[in-house]
């Protein structure tokens, strides 16, 4: 039995609907899912949170079933993207509305927040209003409420999506350490990838109301299970057939090269190649000492920048190859769309799918 | 130079026409009487029946009215039931409705039927009586603050309303603790567009109740009373009362900031 399990839900709401959705979760575990925009993400935290009820399917937390029970029965917690704290009342009244629910003694509550309040950096803002803060410390004050009535479960939809990347980055850094004292497990629906790296154990990706993808961090990241993934999370998906497979090593064929993987398979299946545009090293020239197993020779087709790195797109015979390399080194290595190039890949980098 | 916009100054102008002309009526109003004429009347007898009157049924009609006009107002933001449209046109048709045909449907549900006939054997004599003043003032106004009221809680995020479920609220306690704090501007502007629309309320009140002299006699009820009889005096106390009574609301209206 596992802590949280999601059994074959479905249900429609207007143009969002989710279908046979069966998901497990372990106490203490940190998922992230993602996915592109209308996959029905939110839809699935308002139903474990009870606003909706399902058309078909089962919830259980701990051992009950929740499928039908009231929100406020369920102690399951919610953090939304525009913070959604209650303009009403001042900081120190937000963090306490759930908590003088659950406990009669005021000097109990206040030593709670304030704990909770100081882990999060924000016990200087007690007397605020809301309004009078900026993102990050709404944001902040909005994880306080829902963690200091330790809710066997904390959704977070999208919760950094509003903030600036500094803020979004200290966001994290917090997230980590206040969740791990506190071993709340966390489902946490984000766009950005960045979110899932620093936070996830585990990830979910869905589309089109399905759940397509839920394992591991490296196992999404690494070994999408099809083409829609890798693209989403930024890997190349290469089509290959497996040469030979010997030594621990094996050799696949992929459209006009091979590549070594670490992986095993046996020689003659199709297979697929997956390779994560960080983990290529691009060179114009061969270095005469070399450890990586892999070389393969391709023209730069094109280069485009985002923030302080680049992505180069690689063709090598009719495959098309995405590898990100820092400004810096763009700089030092002198090239413009057209050129040679070498793509060096260790075979422990290759994944087969 | 700024370029001159014909129709920027036409449109300016027709705006300014049109406040001018209300400025003018309405000022006239209070220029017309002599204030020693108002002071006198305000103490007639009639005066201070129709003033009593009319400040206690409002009073009355304007609180009904809020009572009725929270859940609904509620009701139609949040909930979606069979028959929601309709719902929603039949509650706003006497917005449209001219103030006597809502009389006047009144007077044919509430008169010589059944329902009637039912009501007065328990003690509530609503054709030509002071209940009907109460009654004819509170369909009148209704649909006014249904209106506010559902805008409202349309204002109020319900994402707010989910949060304090999830931190173990009841739908009834989030609406207390969270919905009704929130929407305390809106209360306010629809106690007040209540209790204005429901003293000003004059044919509703004329066909249900009837205009009887010092019985169903309010404010409206003695400015036309007393502009048949000829006596001007009269007419244009009860006048300046419901206006200045109408200013008051507005003004109070416009600091809460409420979409009506």
């Amino acid at each position: 039995m596992s802590f949280l399990e999601v059994r074959d839900l479905h249900i429609a709401l207007g143009d969002f609907q989710l279908r046979g959705i069966t998901l497990d979760l372990e106490q203490g575990d940190y998922s992230c899912i993602i996915g592109p925009t209308g996959a029905g993400k939110t839809i699935l935290l308002e139903c474990l949170i009870g606003f909706y009820r399902p058309d078909r399917g089962r919830l259980v937390l701990e051992g009950r079933d929740i499928t039908g029970m009231a929100p406020e029965k369920r102690e399951i917690g919610i953090v939304y993207q525009d913070y959604a704290l209650m303009p009403h009342m001042n900081v120190f009244e937000n963090i306490d509305y759930g908590l003088r629910k659950k406990e009669p003694d005021k000097s109990v509550r206040e030593q709670a927040i304030r704990e909770m309040t100081a882990s999060l950096h924000i016990n200087h803002l007690l007397e605020r209003e809301p309004t009078t803060l900026s993102g990050g410390e709404q944001q902040r004050v909005a994880l306080a409420r829902s963690l200091v009535v330790r809710p066997k479960l904390l959704l977070m939809d999208e919760p950094f999506s509003a903030l600036d990347p500094g803020t979004r980055r200290s966001m994290r850094r917090m997230m980590r350490e206040v969740i791990g004292r506190y071993g709340t497990t966390v489902i946490h629906i984000t766009h950005d990838l960045d979110d899932a790296w620093s936070l996830a154990d585990k990830v979910a990706f869905f589309r089109d109301g399905e759940l397509n993808q839920f394992g591991g961090l490296d196992e999404i990241f690494h070994r999408p299970a099809n083409r829609f993934i890798a693209d989403f999370v930024g890997v190349t998906l290469l089509d290959g057939v497996v040469l030979d497979c010997s030594d621990g090593a094996t050799t696949v064929k992929v459209d006009g090269f091979a590549l070594e993987s670490l992986d095993e398979a046996e020689a003659g299946a199709k297979v697929r190649v997956a390779v994560r545009p960080e983990n290529i090293i691009v060179t114009k020239e061969l270095p005469r000492y070399i450890s990586t197993q892999n070389r393969i020779e391709a023209e730069l087709e094109e280069m485009d920048t985002e923030c302080n790195r680049c992505v180069l797109t690689l063709r090598a015979g009719k495959t098309r190859i995405s590898v990100l390399v820092t400004n810096n080194a763009l700089e030092q290595m002198e090239v413009t769309p057209g050129d040679k190039v070498y793509a060096l890949i260790k075979s422990a980098n290759v994944s087969l799918v | 130079m700024q370029r001159i916009n014909p129709f920027k100054i036409i449109l300016v102008t027709i705006s300014l026409i049109v406040t001018g002309i209300l400025v003018l009526a309405v000022g006239s109003l209070f220029l017309v009487p002599t204030w020693s004429d108002v002071w006198t009347n305000l103490f007639s007898k009639e005066m201070q029946f129709s003033l009593q009157l009319t400040l206690w049924t409002g009073g009355i009609s304007a609180s009904l009215v809020l009572l009725f006009a929270l859940p609904i107002g509620y009701t139609l933001s949040r909930f979606d039931f069979p028959g929601k449209g309709l719902a929603k046109t039949i509650m706003d048709l006497p917005i449209a409705f001219p103030e006597l045909v809502l009389g006047l449907c009144l007077l044919l549900v509430f008169g010589n039927t059944p329902l009637g006939k039912g009501l007065e054997k328990l003690g509530f004599q609503v054709v030509f009586s002071k209940t009907g003043v109460v009654e004819a003032q509170f369909f009148t106004a209704l649909p006014y603050a249904i209106r506010i009221m559902k805008s409202t809680f349309d204002y109020v995020p319900q994402r707010l309303e989910f949060v304090s479920r999830s931190l173990g609220y009841s739908s009834f306690e989030t609406f207390r603790k969270v919905t009704l704090p929130l929407a305390r501007n809106g209360i306010l502007a629809a106690a007040v567009i209540s209790f204005a629309r429901c003293i000003g309320t004059f044919g509703t009140v004329l066909i249900l109740a009837g205009g009887t002299y010092m019985k169903t006699e309010t404010l409206p009820i003695t400015l036309y009373l007393n502009m048949s009889y000829g006596n001007m005096g009269m007419a244009l106390t009860s006048g300046v009362i419901l206006v200045l009574v109408s200013f008051i609301a507005i003004f109070i209206v416009e600091k809460t900031e409420v979409g009506v």
